[in-house]
Formats: C-alpha cells, sequence, structure tokens
C-alpha cells in the first residue's frame, strides 16, 4: 500500500471503470467477428447448405487471441515508455500497434478458414473482408488501451510486482475468459438462433442452421453486433468490472489480513445466493418442460 | 487426405531443428548484428510446429486446437530456462539440452496422454514430443533475438525477463505456432496454405520482436523489425495466392449461392 | 549443489502438489464448451482451458501482490490471497452469465447429470429442455465452480510462493519475473492435461465423470508437476 485510503480507492474506481469498458467492447469484438465457440456454428453451416455472409475470425479462443493483442500492446508500450514517451501516448501506440496485428490475424483466419470449405461451396465476400476487419480493428483498439492502461495503473502507481506486458497478458486472458463465458451466450443462444422458439434451449436438432437473414436484407456480422451491444456486452463489462474490483476491494480495506480473505468469501456467497434468486425466478418463468410421472399418476 | 503431394513430416522436423539450431547459434557472433538470425532460425521451428500441431489437432482434441499450441509453449518455456540455466559452465550445450529436455518432457506428457488419460490418438506421442521440442527452440531463437545471445543469467534475465519481453515471446509463439492449423481448420485444409501461413505468423512474431529489440539491442532492432515485415508481405501474399487457388469463388460482394436448403 | 537436501524435497513436493491443485480445479469448473454456448448443455459456455488459466491467474496477480507487500505473509495467506481472487472472478463470470441464460436467451437453469440439485434439492430433469443436455448454470454447478477456481488460484499462488522462495536469494531484483514465467508454464501444462481427460466438458463436483477422470488426471499432473519442480530447483542451481 503506498497510497492513502482515498486516493487507492480512486485509483480501484478508475480500474474498474476501464475494465467494465474492455469487457463491454471484448465481447462486441468477438461478435463483429464471429469468434469463439458460437463460431462453431458459423463453421458448421455451409456444411449444413446454410452458406451465409458472416466473418469467420477463429483466432483461436477469445482468451489466447486477447491475450495476444493486451500483450503486443504491453511490450510496444514498454519499449515506448522506456524511450521517454508520455504514458497515455505509448498506451495508445501500443494499443495502436496491437489492434493492426490482430487485424492481420483476423484476415488470415477468415480466407484460411472459407478457403478450407471448398467443397460446400461457401464464397469468399470481400466486401465482408473490407468492412468488418476495420470494426474488428476498431473494437480491439479500445479493448487493448484499456487492458494496457490497468496494466500500466498496477505496474506504475500501485506498484504490482509483475511488468507490464505481463499484466496486461493476464487481463487479456481474463477479459477473453469472461467474454468468452458471458457475452457470447448471448449471440450463439440468441442471435444466432433467433428464430428458434423461445424459452427453451436449443435444440441440438438446429445445430448449423443458424439466422442468415436481417431485420433487413441479408445479416452479416455488422448486425450481430447491433444486437448483442444491446445486452452481452454490457453483461461482460459488468463481469470483468466486477472481478477487478471486487479481486483488490477487500485487500485495500482490510489490508493483506485473512479479515480481508473473510471479507472475499462473504462476496463470492452473496454472488452465489443472487445466482439461486435468478435461477428461481426463470425456473417458475419458462416451466417445467415435462411433467414428472410420479406426479401425473397422482393428479391422476 | 488429398492426392496433392505433401512435404513429409521427418523433412519439416529437420528443417525445424536444423534451422532453429543455426538461427540460435549464429545469433551470438557478431551481437548486436547477427541477432536477427535468432529470429529466422525460430520462424524455422514455427513451421515445423504449426505441421506437428496439425498432424496430430486433425484428430480432435475435445478442447480445440488452441490447447495444444499453449501445452507446447508451458513445457517449451520450462524445457527453455532449464536447458539454458544448467550448463553454466558451457553455454554452448545450452540449447541444445534444452531441446532434449523439451523433448523428453513432450514424450512424458504425450505417453501420459495416450496411456493414462487414454485419448486414443496414435500420434499423440510424437506430436507431444517434436511440439514441445519446437515450442523450446522458437523460445530460445526469439529470445535470443532480442538479448542478443541465450546466456541465461547474464543476458536473458535482465533483458528478456525483467522488462517481460519474454511474454510476448511466449504468447506470441505459442500463437505463431497454433494459428496457421486453426485459421486453416475444414475439409479442404492444405498443408501448402497453412505452411505459408505459419511462416507468415511467424514472420508477425519477428516484427513484434524486432520493436522490443529496439529497446534492448538499439538500431541492430530495426533490422530484425524490417527484415520481419518483409518475411511478413511475402508469405502474406503467397498466402493470399492459395486462398485464391483453393477458395470456392472469391467474389467482391454477392447474395448467397442457391442450394437445397 | 547438495543432491538430497530435505528443503529441495520439500519445494519439489510443494510444487508437485500446486501442480496437482491446478489439475483438480480444472474439474471442479462446470465448462460446457461450444454447447454451452449456444444454451445445448450445462456450464459455463467457453474451454475449460481458458476458464481455468483465466481464473487462475487473477489469483496469481492478487497472490503476488500480497507476497511483494507482505513478505512475511505466511504461506496459507499468500494461498488464500490467490484462491479468494480466483473464487471472485469466477463468480463474477458465472453471475454475469447466469444473467445472460436468465433474460438474453431465456432458460432455465438444469443440470442433465443429476435428478436434483444436491445443495436446493430443486427438480433438474424436469427442466431440461427437449434436444439438450441441460442449460445455464444451476447452484450445485456455482459452488462447484467456486470451489474449483480457489484451488487454482491457491495452486498458483503455492507455486509463487515456493519459487519466489528459492529465487528471491539468487536473482532479488529478477525473482518476480523468473517465478511468473515459471508459473505461467506450469499453469499451462496442468490445465490442458485434464482438459484432454474430461474432453473439453465436465459439469462440476456431481458430475459422473468427475469421478472417472480425477484418480488418473491428478496421477499425471502430479507426476508432470513433479518435473516441473525438479527442474525448476534445478534452474536455481544454474543461477548461482
Amino acid at each position: 500500500m503506498v497510497l492513502d485510503l482515498t486516493m487507492s480507492m480512486a485509483i480501484l474506481a478508475l480500474m474498474g471503470a476501464l475494465a467494465t469498458i474492455a469487457g463491454c467492447l471484448e465481447d462486441l469484438e468477438s461478435d463483429v467477428g464471429s469468434q469463439s465457440n458460437p463460431n462453431s456454428q458459423v463453421q458448421l453451416a455451409p456444411q449444413m447448405n446454410f452458406l451465409h455472409r458472416i466473418y469467420n475470425k477463429a483466432i483461436s479462443g477469445e482468451p489466447i487471441s486477447n491475450g495476444l493483442s493486451a500483450v503486443t500492446g504491453g511490450i510496444v508500450t514498454t519499449v515506448l515508455l522506456n524511450a521517454k514517451f508520455f504514458p497515455l501516448l505509448a498506451i495508445v501506440v501500443g494499443a495502436f500497434i496491437a489492434a493492426i496485428i490482430y487485424g492481420i490475424f483476423a484476415t488470415t483466419s477468415y480466407a484460411g478458414r472459407v478457403a478450407s470449405q471448398t467443397r460446400f461451396k461457401q464464397p469468399l465476400y470481400m466486401d465482408i473482408m473490407r468492412y468488418t476487419t476495420p470494426s474488428i480493428i476498431a473494437h480491439n483498439f479500445v479493448v487493448c488501451f484499456c487492458l494496457v492502461a490497468i496494466a500500466y495503473i498496477q505496474y506504475a502507481v500501485l506498484g504490482y510486482p509483475f511488468t507490464i506486458p505481463f499484466l496486461a497478458l493476464i487481463w487479456g486472458i481474463s477479459v477473453g475468459a469472461i467474454g468468452s463465458s458471458v457475452g457470447d451466450v448471448h449471440y450463439g443462444g440468441e442471435r444466432e438462433f433467433q428464430n428458434r422458439e423461445f424459452g427453451c434451449g436449443l435444440n441440438t436438432a438446429l445445430s448449423g442452421r443458424i439466422v442468415r437473414r436481417a431485420e433487413s436484407g441479408l445479416r452479416n456480422s455488422i448486425d450481430n453486433v447491433w444486437f448483442c451491444a444491446k445486452f452481452g456486452g454490457p453483461a461482460t463489462g459488468i463481469g470483468l468490472g466486477l472481478t477487478v474490483f471486487f479481486s483488490s476491494w477487500p485487500t485495500t480495506i482490510w489490508g493483506y489480513t485473512w479479515t480481508a480473505i473473510g471479507v472475499g468469501v462473504f462476496i463470492v456467497a452473496i454472488m452465489a445466493v443472487m445466482n439461486r434468486l435468478v435461477e428461481i425466478q426463470v425456473k417458475n418463468a419458462y416451466g417445467p418442460y415435462k411433467e414428472d410421472k410420479t406426479e401425473k399418476e397422482a393428479g391422476a | 487426405m488429398s492426392d496433392i503431394k505433401e512435404i513429409s513430416p521427418n523433412t519439416l522436423a529437420l528443417f525445424g531443428i536444423i534451422g532453429g539450431l543455426i538461427g540460435i547459434y549464429l545469433s551470438p557472433l557478431y551481437p548486436p548484428f547477427t541477432s536477427t538470425f535468432g529470429a529466422l532460425g525460430a520462424i524455422c521451428a514455427v513451421i515445423w510446429g504449426a505441421e506437428a500441431v496439425r498432424r496430430v489437432a486433425k484428430y480432435g482434441l475435445g478442447t480445440g486446437v488452441p490447447s495444444i499450441g499453449q501445452i507446447a509453449m508451458g513445457m517449451g518455456i520450462i524445457a527453455a530456462m532449464f536447458g539454458l540455466a544448467i550448463v553454466k559452465a558451457m553455454p554452448l550445450a545450452g540449447p541444445i539440452v534444452s531441446l532434449i529436455t523439451a523433448s523428453v518432457i513432450g514424450f512424458i506428457i504425450g505417453w501420459f496422454a495416450q496411456n493414462v488419460i487414454k485419448m486414443k490418438i496414435p500420434v499423440m506421442i510424437r506430436c507431444m514430443t517434436e511440439i514441445a521440442a519446437a515450442g523450446a527452440l522458437v523460445i530460445i531463437g526469439f529470445s535470443a533475438a532480442v538479448a542478443g545471445s541465450y546466456d541465461f543469467t547474464r543476458s536473458l534475465i535482465p533483458l528478456v525477463f525483467d522488462n517481460g519481453v519474454m511474454l510476448a515471446v511466449f504468447w506470441v509463439g505459442a500463437m505463431a505456432m497454433l494459428h496457421p492449423f486453426n485459421a486453416c481448420l475444414g475439409p479442404d485444409e492444405k498443408q501448402k496454405r497453412l505452411l505459408y501461413l505459419a511462416a507468415s505468423t511467424g514472420a508477425i512474431t519477428m516484427a513484434i520482436i524486432g520493436i522490443a529489440a529496439v529497446m534492448t539491442l538499439g538500431a541492430s532492432g530495426v533490422i530484425t523489425l524490417l527484415l520481419g515485415i518483409i518475411l511478413w508481405l511475402i508469405f502474406y501474399k503467397k498466402f493470399w495466392d492459395e486462398v485464391y487457388k483453393d477458395a470456392a469463388a472469391v467474389v467482391g460482394t454477392g447474395l448467397i449461392p442457391k442450394t437445397e436448403a | 549443489m547438495v543432491a538430497i537436501d530435505p528443503t529441495m524435497l520439500m519445494n519439489i513436493f510443494l510444487i508437485g502438489i500446486s501442480g496437482t491443485l491446478i489439475c483438480i480445479a480444472v474439474h471442479f469448473i462446470p465448462v460446457g464448451g461450444a454447447p454451452a454456448a449456444m444454451a445445448q448443455a450445462t456450464g459455463i459456455g467457453t474451454g475449460t482451458v481458458e476458464l481455468a488459466a483465466g481464473s487462475g491467474l487473477v489469483g496469481l496477480i492478487t497472490s503476488s501482490y500480497m507476497y511483494a507487500y507482505e513478505p512475511q505473509a505466511s504461506m496459507a495467506l499468500v494461498m488464500a490471497a490467490g484462491a479468494m481472487g480466483s473464487a471472485i472472478m469466477l463468480a463474477s463470470t458465472m453471475l454475469a452469465g447466469g444473467l445472460i441464460y436468465a433474460y438474453g436467451v431465456a432458460v432455465p437453469f438444469a443440470s442433465a447429470q443429476v435428478k436434483k440439485d444436491p445443495i436446493t434439492g430443486q427438480r433438474q430433469d424436469t427442466y431440461v429442455s427437449k434436444g439438450t443436455q441441460g442449460q445455464g448454470i444451476p447452484t450445485i454447478c456455482f459452488v462447484s465452480g467456486v470451489v474449483g477456481a480457489a484451488f487454482g488460484g491457491a495452486g498458483g499462488g503455492l507455486i509463487y510462493f515456493v519459487l519466489m522462495g528459492i529465487y528471491s536469494p539468487l536473482i532479488s531484483a529478477s525473482a518476480a519475473a523468473v517465478a511468473g514465467v515459471f508459473t505461467m508454464g506450469v499453469f499451462y501444462v496442468n490445465s490442458v492435461i485434464p482438459s484432454y481427460g474430461v474432453g473439453g466438458t465436465i459439469e462440476g463436483i456431481h458430475d459422473p465423470k468427475f469421478r472417472r477422470v480425477v484418480p488418473k488426471d491428478t496421477i499425471t499432473s502430479f507426476v508432470v508437476s513433479l518435473i516441473c519442480g525438479l527442474v525448476a530447483v534445478l534452474i536455481a542451481g544454474g543461477m548461482v
């Protein structure tokens, strides 16, 4: 603890805000390029004779790809800081270079995956490539900026023992893990299969039969991000914001003691209870799908 | 798979090992100008590793392609640190000891995966060994390009570990190896396209390493950076040529072609 | 270097234990892989490796910070700090994910592996919708996930603690960087091995798969981590 309590709380709040923005934009970036698990359906669709106009950005899973961009941004920032640049400028330039490299990886995976689906006659649409890739780069720039900024604050202000690239990499992996656990469900479970029956899970028989028509015209990845920005993105942001804030909050207030650990356990318990409340509500709302045999007999 | 002639795994393994070791051994000769060779050697190892990932990941691992790249670099980094640190009396032996250690760790994990976890992938042991060895060479090669030498305590710790460049080597190197197969995944995947892509991802990594080398080695880092960008342009272009040749159709825009569905 | 030294053996053993903790952690975390992202299976909709790594590394950040500012902190406290960071990360993820399942996709949470939730006692099988393997994150999965993440974070904190103890006297300023990188390597090896064991998806402690795969994954992980521990100690020999 190098700062007084007010200042550390201010820093913590700033980090929480940056993390929230990063989480939100990370999820939207994975939707605009169609990445991670929901992308398995985009990959499967041509095989089911569902040719489509959706980007196929398979830069591995989100944690790894975001780790890539964050660590690249961290390295460039470190180099620029070493050359006595202003921190803000260094972070911006670092994030920009990282986002460009990320965009290059994105183009290779779209081209590579489509070229490997020749037998299903899936065409490679160059207009999709041209206007989706800049959008991916733009989203990733914001994510990378926020993550490297968090890493810079932790390294330079709070004095963490790890370097900027290391901290940026860890936050990149975390934002990817949260983004693919939270926001992707909105894209994969809802947006890709908007034509399924509401209030139940996706029948396995529907796998690969993604929705290909948009509110107007043929659906592309920009339409998907428009939809997911309403819920999936913000929820991811809340997920990462809570993580960054609450993982440091107990130790900031109570110091490095067992009390702080106890408070952490208490926070986790509250989250479990909240999850249970949501579970109860949603189970009552959509109800059981099949009656129990013994109950039926009893009713008769 | 296809009737097109593929380069055999043994040729690529030899190319990776010999190319990688030559690059690594050339890197400290006339510091700091020869450090670029370390990165070139690492690109050879990336191509080898990408091919090994391709062979094992074709079987479907249950957790996606990226996991194998991660475990490769996890093993690679442990083995590389060990090999370079243990031979303090004769630093020349370092890279070879690392290569052997990585192979042994890879073999053990592959053996356990095959016989204890029972993954039933016939090429598991061989590919795990190859991937771990390639991972170690990638890490040593790129580290040498940043530090100008592969001496663990005198060069690598102050120039690669302290400033966090190691993390970039670790992560971007893993991406360079696992991305080619992941990006070309599909029934009509072709080895030639994948190898061009592997060279291109390796070259991007080299460019990033070049940026880091500007900080540690000064002007000679610019050579690594520029050479990385030039190599990337060449192989990226070649990759796109293959895409134009292989894809069902490359169209500017258009409606979805009619199918039965 | 002394060949057999009790402290050294203890260090190797502790690294072996911490690798095993990470391996066990992966089994506790309810991961449904790609099907879960489409609300076709119970659990979190992502891969086992990255979720374990993502939460465990957040734990590494919290435990390393504690080690840096409380050098006298006991091993248990460093491990607990790591466990707390990881558990909070996974709890926030599952809570936010649950909101999407409930209000974005609109599916009731249900486990396909058990008839009744062992914690709440609520029926599960009747809530599994047609053509799926359960969906969402029911209470048992939530609790199991939090416990698992705590194991992972504790394991990461333990390796870091042990390695710092070995490397700090030798390379004082650089010890954190080397120990951090090594921890990351061990982390990835030990989170990928069990992922291959569970085949990408597991619901948590109540899943029958849990009992089937835990023993062999644990043995594999323990042996591999012991080798890593041996390597870590030998690296220190090269630093003198």
